[in-house]
């Protein structure tokens, strides 16, 4: 029987506008609008990934350390680090904002969907130098080395400047990663969708 | 001071992003932190280099902007009597 | 049977020295590299850093033959791991060895400061790592371990991780930072900086001071070796919380140690190596994690007084001081703790105390609510 592929949502610049998406899907987590383009583009990302599988949101006390986050990218912060330089550049103009400062940690994109989600489990940001799907996927499953991990959000999200993105998310059990070559399989037509 | 109080409110709504609110929504004497807003730590970190930046008055210890970011009003009032600028 | 991993060798360069020993006995002695410093390029307001010196690390270069045209920070990675892989005899220039860097900021300099010779691009993460490892000849692709303050450690897990995968025999583990005026003046935005020599769990403690270090463990993969420094569980849970403040119920630090206790010999523990950066939020934050994990009476150390808290690095050399401490049967001393100033009265002294215990736990976290805990243990 053919298995069958991972559901994924893949978003670049040229096919979605992240405060449109987030207007009309998502629209109850004002903190969105004092997001970096990074975490925007992984926060929507998931969110229109959880909506598509039906996934029921844990809401109130309840969380789960099962669920991990790992993502990848290649710029990780580099917009954000831009967008901070620009406040401690000059010296007659010098006021660091805490509020970018923040951001200039990719991981923090991560944070924000454990946040929203009451997820609790291992959160992950590795930076490659370009999104190879064999090394994601060999990354992946060295995840589920953790045994209290059931499931991954997985994904790649990139962001050059404030109106440039590429993110795509997929949510992989331990069998999906158990047969690595299949997993690296279905990220590499994921990404060739992303670049289309 | 209602223009200040305006313009304060305007400041407020840009550098911490408060997309859905108009100055309006904010009442003067209401606290900014805690309900209403949703502001965090970051956001109170944010309103010191806002007094800085717009009014030139320097607050070192976080703890005296609690006492100044309690409300619109507290806010406008401690601006009135110390800005620089 | 799973693999056993080990560390075979280490590096730690700071101010304190150039090697993990002479490093050890200058924190032994109690000396640090912290000092105050009244500005830096635009920064005006007074604080306290942990610096190393640019000529020393240039001298080094020389001795190690570390030739070429490199940022600060690229070369404080090589001049660790150039010294940790040459002792260590591997042949790092083997697909079998994966190399792993662990940094918060990199290169992120060159965006104020760009320096002759050197690509703008090599602010990308992965195109520093490049740099390094084509300095070994080594042929993998780079990955970057980017997990703010807690990278260290999740650096050595991920090593772990993927040398029980069979994939490959030796993980070079490299990580370091350079405190530009970017970091610092985006700590001193956060009101987090201490202008005096931090406090670790202090009552009177005011902030944290940051610091230059690079830290490298070469791990190895074996299927029956267990003698020397097994690296044996470690783990990864968020707060789930708020990106920049921890949670005021330490859960994902509780979480992440109540996961790599299931490994441990509580008998043997000898210590706890905690985070402890002498802010308000995290030393609390830890005090009440160690106590739901039932760590209270386990002798507690921090090592940010001696270096400040050298981000990358952190989780590497302090793992790396934690395993010369109980080879010498010592808790190291936290420098610049007086008095309690926890909720929870852990276990820490500014004395060097006796230990007898063959394992102890490496605990981090960071923002983004990122927490992460790992497990050593020695034996003969």
């Amino acid at each position: 029987m053919e298995r069958r592929g991972l559901d994924f949502i893949a978003l670049n610049q040229g096919n979605a506008q992240l405060t449109g998406l987030y207007r009309s899907q998502i629209g109850d987590w004002p903190k969105f609008f004092k997001m970096d383009t990074l975490s925007k583009a992984g926060f929507v990302a998931s969110e229109l990934l959880l909506k598509k599988v039906g996934e029921r949101r844990l809401e109130g006390e309840e969380y789960t350390h099962s669920r991990a986050i790992v993502l990848f990218g290649s710029t990780a912060s580099l917009c954000a680090d831009r967008n901070y330089q620009e406040t401690i550049q000059d010296r007659d103009n010098y006021y660091p904002s805490p509020a970018l400062f923040v951001y200039t940690l990719p991981n923090i994109v991560t944070g924000e969907i454990a946040i929203r989600n009451h997820w609790r489990g291992e959160t992950s940001f590795y930076v490659l130098e370009t999104p190879d799907a064999a090394q994601m996927a060999f990354h992946l499953a060295c995840a589920f080395d953790d045994p209290e991990t059931e499931s991954i959000l997985a994904g790649w999200v990139d962001s050059r400047n404030n109106d440039d993105y590429q993110v795509f998310m997929t949510l992989i059990d331990r069998e999906d990663a158990a047969d690595t070559e299949w997993l690296a399989g279905q990220l590499d037509s994921i990404i060739n969708y992303l670049n289309k | 001071m209602e223009e200040l109080i305006l313009k304060l409110k305007q400041e407020i709504i840009e550098v911490l992003n408060l997309e859905d609110i108009k100055p309006e929504d904010i009442d003067n004497d209401a606290p900014l932190f805690g309900e209403g807003l949703g502001l965090d730590s970051i956001d109170a970190l944010e309103l010191i280099v806002l007094m800085e930046k717009n009014y030139g008055i320097k607050l070192q210890d976080p703890a005296k902007g609690k006492e100044i970011f309690k409300s619109i009003n507290v806010m406008a009032d401690y601006i009135q009597k110390n800005r620089t600028r | 049977m799973a693999r056993v991993i080990r560390c075979i060798a280490d590096n730690v360069v700071s101010p304190l020295g150039t090697d993990s020993r002479s490093n050890y006995y200058n924190v032994r002695a109690g000396r640090s590299g912290l000092a105050r410093y009244e500005s830096m390029g635009n920064i005006s307001t007074p604080f306290v850093l942990s610096r190393i010196d640019r000529d020393i690390i240039d001298g080094l270069c020389a001795e190690l033959g570390v030739q070429g045209n490199f940022t600060f920070f690229e070369k404080i990675l090589l001049c660790s791991s150039v010294q940790a892989v040459r002792s260590s005899g591997i042949d790092a220039s083997s697909d079998r060895v994966l190399f792993i860097i662990s940094t918060t900021k990199g290169n992120v300099s060159l965006l104020g400061k760009p320096q002759e010779g050197v690509e703008q691009e090599r602010v990308l993460l992965a195109r520093a790592a490049r740099e390094v490892m084509r300095f070994f000849g080594n042929p993998g692709k780079p990955i970057v371990v980017c997990n703010a303050c807690i990278s260290g450690v999740c650096a050595q897990i991920e090593a772990m991780r993927a040398l029980r995968s069979g994939r490959y025999d030796y993980a070079v583990v490299i990580g370091a930072d350079e405190q530009s005026p970017f970091i610092i003046s985006g700590f001193l935005s956060f009101k987090a900086i201490s202008d005096e020599h931090c406090r670790p769990f202090d009552k009177d403690r005011k902030g944290l001071n940051l610091g230059e270090c690079a830290a490298t463990v070469v791990l190895e993969a074996s299927d029956n070796k267990k003698c020397g420094w097994e690296l044996v569980c470690g783990a990864i849970r968020n707060d789930a919380n708020h990106i920049s403040g921890p949670s005021r119920t330490g859960e994902g630090s509780y979480l992440a140690l109540m996961e790599v206790l299931k490994q441990c010999n509580r008998d043997k523990l000898a210590f706890v190596n905690v985070h402890g950066t002498a802010t308000a939020y995290n030393d609390e934050m830890e005090s009440i994690a160690l106590y739901r994990a039932g760590l209270i009476d386990v002798p507690v150390t921090g090592l940010k007084g001696y270096y400040g808290h050298t981000m990358g690095a952190a989780g590497i050399m302090e793992s790396i001081l934690s395993m010369y401490a109980i080879r010498d049967n010592t808790v190291l001393a936290t420098r610049g703790f007086a008095e309690q100033g926890t909720t929870w009265p852990v276990s820490v002294s500014n004395g060097l105390r006796e230990c007898r215990g063959s394992e102890f736990i490496k605990l981090l976290s960071g923002f983004g609510g990122s927490n992460a805990a790992l497990l050593y243990r020695y034996s003969e």
